[in-house]
């Protein structure tokens, strides 16, 4: 059992500019599966934040629905397919309720979805996943750019599922996982490296040791980080989303 | 109730994204007296300019390639606070326009190659040309760089600004560098303007995430200063 935490901020350079936040993150629990994603809409999209949101509503339902199954199959390419291809018909009705088209739509998208003792993660875009495994904290899949910086690959892209990294693992030794978009991973991630920064450990480990308060300080806590120390080190969007495992009765978090 | 405590040393400082700007500019004979010297003050307004602006001042990596009879590298590439001032520049000689854009375009690769080697992120590069006459260098080299240029830019791997300065210049064979948009012919000797609008578009471009779409020329603020 994971605990979860989500949370989005407009950034600075969206506040000067008068543009929405257009970051979305979204948990979903169903049956035993528990799902965390987010998305980060394109800033020359017109309503990104409607492709971002859209897309961890559908992206948090689909590897729920499909978790079992995405778990045992081999066919990896075919499956890749299958997933944008149910995004993206999420997308083209959001787009046709509001008169727009996809591309004014387009978003990254990443998703971990935990069960039992297995885990999937999909990524399309940049942003960073990363997850705590036997004490140490490792990057499961790093920000895709092209060969610019303001350059990625969005849900609505011709090379969506090519460019989809899609992983699944144990989750045996694994205490929890982070996800962020690129406005967070100016500070959370080492581009030279490839290697997560220490706090990323540190918030994995403040969600898991968390206890179910009806007002859960952990949450305060977080949001605020993300409002202010990684806010101010970034003009973009912030978002983050975390798993922190639970752990049994009577074990404290090391 | 564990206490979040995050410092500074638990998070990474990367290098800002890097906007490599490459001015290649025509130095030959004819642009001796006025024109080169309200080149020199429009570069180091320029460079003024990326100074004072937050964004810019961090990505903006600049260096100069001049072409006369042949080409060189006056400026290497370097951070605006490295970046010196320029007191003169001497004119002289005829105009290897080929030459000096494929020094450019090694420059900006040999750039790129070094941010990708230190894992600094970067934005597409941009290439300024000036110049005021006609190429009369090597033909080869002229067809090489028009070959190199259109194909970076197909890719979209390069911006260019081809800028005809005052009335004899070949805006033909600018026009052959620029396949997208019309080159811009400077009215008089508006250095200052240019310089002035450049640095801006720099500041903008770095400001932009992934999916911004390319900074766009402000034609409205070209007016008067320059002609499409």
């Amino acid at each position: 059992m994971f605990r979860e935490f989500h949370h989005q901020t407009r950034g600075r350079g969206h506040v000067e500019d008068g543009t929405p936040c257009q970051d979305r993150t979204a948990y979903l629990n169903r049956a035993g599966i528990q799902v965390l994603c987010l998305a980060d809409g394109a800033g020359s999209a017109a309503r990104s934040e409607l492709g971002a949101q859209a897309l961890v509503e559908e992206g948090s339902k689909l590897l729920a629905d499909s978790f079992r199954s995405i778990v045992t199959r081999d066919d990896g390419a075919q499956i890749k397919v299958e997933i944008v291809q149910r995004l993206l018909r999420r997308v083209e009705r959001v787009a046709k309720r509001r008169r727009l088209v996809v591309r004014d739509l387009a978003a990254t998208f990443l998703g971990v979805a935990v069960s039992d003792d297995q885990f999937i993660a999909a990524h399309i875009g940049d942003g960073v996943i990363g997850y705590v495994k036997d004490g140490e904290m490792k990057v499961i899949s790093g920000p895709e750019n092209d060969e610019f910086a303001n350059q990625t690959t969005f849900v609505t892209s011709e090379s969506a599922a090519t460019n989809m990294r899609l992983l699944r693992g144990s989750l045996v030794g694994v205490s929890g996982f982070v996800l962020m978009s690129d406005g967070p991973a100016s500070v959370l991630f080492d581009h030279r490296s490839k290697t997560l920064a220490p706090a990323c450990r540190k918030v994995v480990d403040l969600v898991s040791s968390a206890g179910n308060f009806s007002v859960p300080s952990y949450r305060y806590q977080l949001r605020r980080l993300l409002d202010t120390k990684i806010r101010d080190s970034t003009k973009d969007d912030c978002s983050l989303a975390i798993f922190g495992r639970v752990p049994p009765v009577g074990e404290a978090v090391a | 109730m564990a206490r979040l405590d995050i410092s500074t040393e638990d998070l990474i400082e990367n290098p800002t994204p890097r906007v490599p700007v490459a001015l290649c500019i025509d130095t030959s004979g004819s642009m001796d007296g006025a024109p080169i010297e309200e080149l020199v003050t429009g570069v180091n307004q320029f460079y003024d300019a990326i100074n004072d602006d937050d964004d810019a001042h961090d990505a903006a990596e600049v260096c100069i390639v001049e072409f006369n009879s042949g080409a060189r590298v006056i400026q290497e590439f370097a951070s605006i606070e490295r970046l010196q001032r320029i007191s003169s520049i001497r004119a002289s000689g005829g105009t290897a326009m080929g030459e000096g854009v494929n020094l450019a375009l090694d420059t900006l690769e040999e750039r790129k190659r070094l941010y990708s080697d230190n894992g600094v992120l970067y934005y597409q590069p941009w290439l300024v040309l000036m110049t005021d006459g006609a190429p009369n260098g090597s033909a080869a080299e002229l067809e090489r760089a028009v070959q190199r240029v259109t194909d970076l830019i197909g890719n979209k791997k390069l911006t260019i600004f081809p800028i005809g300065i005052g009335a004899g210049a070949d805006m033909d064979v600018l026009k052959r560098f620029s396949p997208t948009k019309p080159p811009l012919r400077l009215q008089g000797l508006s250095f200052k303007e240019f310089f002035e609008w450049l640095s801006k578009s720099v500041a903008r471009v770095s400001q932009s995430s992934p999916g911004d779409a390319p900074p766009k020329l402000d034609l409205e603020g070209l007016a008067g200063w320059a002609e499409l």
